[in-house]
């Protein structure tokens, strides 16, 4: 569903994403894992068009879209959530996700119509504030929400554009454990055909939702492969606890 | 997300019957004001759209204007065409005109983006300011009105002159609302607000800026068209920066994004003017300092300011709660 061969970016002298290969099959939820500073981010802005690699190939549903941009990878299904929240401030969480919706419904350009007021956006917007529990807050701003609600309505504007593979870069990220947790058994009831990508630092958390787990570590794929391998790897507990014990 | 207030209806109506009211009293002067504040009204209607809802802010309004209004011109007296169909070729060029500056300008931000439309907008003034074919410095004189006399008016009248105005101002207010809350609006609020994150959910963010400068420069064109019908005489002064910078100072004095604030500008600028200049030759300098003061006072405009004294003490509540708020996430993001 989403496969990358060779990717390679360098910052300067800093090299940030080294000879990255990886694929995921359509439904897989694959988790990265790696310590601060891993090119974890720099990996997703790629993925979604954001930065252009030096070097390789970013394959979404078959089809090269190294050159596409950001836009147009996302008309094809690519949706992500930002590590530090980027919503709409100002705007209330049912306006949030109805912005999102109206790309993907098709009325996010017309002319006499109003989008918020389209049967399939306000369709989506429920399904949606429903999958990420927001529908309490639906009619609050941004600005009227706690932390924690921001980073589920972070998730659901990207859930609102119905992506086939969503990636998101440390979800729970200065959450609670029991809000982290309590978002985990939430990605539980999404489609188990939609392919999910998702960045976190939690190492018990990654291990409760991860099919597959990839570990990145200065910019490298050091392992690749199924949970109960990586769990008893020596080399990722290496690398994973040096960093936890920095932080 | 562009709503309609109750404080907004209650402006729109007291400014409506306003000029009802003045059109049907006042005297020949009093009518030419009238009909000086309605057109400025809708080249700042135009201007809001883009700089308010938008947060383009553009220096070549005043020059979409003055090409609307050249068009119009050369179109009917040069070509001779039927001045309804001079006029609708004249806003379709305006639109056509502005939609490419936007679809150019779109990538550029802040202090670029206005001084690429700066670009624009003295471009076109340099060419009809050289071009003798349109008359150069000289200017070129308007055709007849629009020849409503199938209705029985005579646009000759000045009242029913500023009457036709206040109905297409109407009309006009009535599209941008329309637009503000359509599909395409919406969008354009997104990505005033996150253009980043309207990126990353595939909007094609410079066809929406593109398609909004195009509908505000049909709506400057139609400024111009009227302006050249009511002074009836057109030189490329229209087309300068200085208009464009005179519209924003409207706007920003009624209230940026409001869509009513730059109606009221319009009316608190235009008087000025004309009451002060009996006074003062430095009529200008007066404004300047009432502008100051209303950017000083922190509230959006003069209509901001008025929202904000009548807004409910439970609004501002949750205001500071908002702000304690923030505050907290930024600590936990630092
Ligand atoms: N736009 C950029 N320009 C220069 N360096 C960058 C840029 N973005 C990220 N980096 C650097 O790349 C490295 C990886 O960053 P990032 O991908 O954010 O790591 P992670 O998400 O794994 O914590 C860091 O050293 C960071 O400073
Ligand atoms: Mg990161």
């Amino acid at each position: 569903m989403l496969e990358t061969r060779n990717l390679d970016k360098s910052f300067g002298a800093i090299h940030v994403t080294r000879n990255v290969s990886l694929k995921l099959e359509r439904g897989e939820r694959r988790v990265i894992l790696g310590p601060n500073g891993a090119g974890k981010t720099t990996l997703f802005n790629q993925l979604v068009g954001e930065i252009v690699p030096d070097k390789g190939q970013i394959l979404l549903a078959g089809e090269d879209v190294t050159a596409l941009p950001v836009a147009k990878r996302a008309r094809r299904g690519l949706s992500r959530s930002y590590q530090k929240n980027t919503l709409f401030d100002g705007l209330t969480v049912e306006e949030n996700l109805a912005l999102a919706a109206s790309v993907h419904a098709g009325v996010s350009m017309t002319l006499w119509r109003d989008a918020l007021q389209s049967v399939q956006v306000r369709a989506i917007v429920e399904e949606v504030a429903n999958q990420v529990n927001l529908m309490p807050y639906i009619h609050a701003k941004v600005s009227e929400i706690s932390y924690g609600v921001r980073r589920q309505l972070e998730v659901g504007v990207a859930l609102a554009t119905k992506p086939l593979v969503l990636l998101m870069d440390e979800p729970t990220s200065g959450v609670g454990p029991e809000m982290a947790k309590g978002f985990h058994d939430l990605l539980a009831g999404l489609p188990r055909d939609l392919t999910i990508l998702i960045i976190e630092h939690d190492m018990d958390l990654a291990f409760a939702v991860a099919d597959t787990i990839t570990v990145l570590n200065y910019g490298e794929v050091v392992f690749d492969g199924l949970p109960e391998d990586a769990r008893g790897s020596k080399l990722l507990r290496d690398i994973y606890l040096g960093a936890w014990e920095d932080a | 997300m562009f709503r309609h207030t109750p404080l907004r209806y209650a402006a729109l109506i007291i400014l409506f019957s306003g000029a009802l009211f003045t059109a049907f009293t006042a005297g020949y002067f009093g009518m030419e004001i009238l009909t000086e504040i309605l057109i400025l009204a809708i080249l700042v209607l135009a201007l809001d759209l883009v700089a308010g809802f938008g947060g383009m802010v553009s220096l070549a309004h005043g020059a979409l204007m003055g090409l609307g209004a050249y068009a119009f011109v050369a179109l009917a007296t040069k070509a001779g065409l039927d001045p309804w169909v001079a006029a609708s070729a004249a806003v379709a060029i305006t639109a056509g005109t502005g939609w490419v500056i936007g679809a150019i300008c779109a990538r550029s931000h802040g202090i670029y983006f206005i001084m690429a439309t700066l670009a624009f907008g003295q471009m076109g003034y340099s060419y009809f300011f050289e071009q003798s074919f349109f008359g150069g410095d000289d200017g070129m004189v308007g055709p007849r009105r629009f020849d409503l006399g199938f209705i029985g008016i005579n646009l000759n009248d000045s009242r029913s002159f500023a009457l036709f105005c206040l109905a297409i101002l109407g009309v006009i207010y009535l599209v941008a609302m329309a637009i503000l809350r359509s599909g395409l609006g919406r969008s354009l609020t997104g990505v005033t607000h996150n253009e980043k994150r309207m990126r990353a959910l595939g909007l094609n963010v410079w066809r929406v800026k593109a398609d909004v400068f195009g509908l505000s420069g049909a709506m400057a064109g139609i400024a111009g068209v009227l302006a050249a019908q009511h002074i009836m005489f057109i030189s490329p002064k229209m087309l300068h920066w200085t208009v464009s910078g005179e519209a924003l100072v409207v706007v920003i004095l009624g209230g940026l994004g409001t869509l009513v604030g730059p109606l009221v500008g319009a009316v608190a600028f235009v008087v000025m003017k004309h009451e002060l200049s009996h006074v003062t030759t430095y009529w200008h300098l007066i404004v300047g300092l009432v502008l100051i003061a209303v950017v000083m006072s922190r509230a959006n405009g003069i209509f901001g300011f008025i929202e904000a004294r009548f807004r409910p003490k439970t609004d501002r509540m949750i205001q500071s709660i908002q702000t304690r708020d923030d505050a907290k996430e930024i600590a936990k993001d630092a």
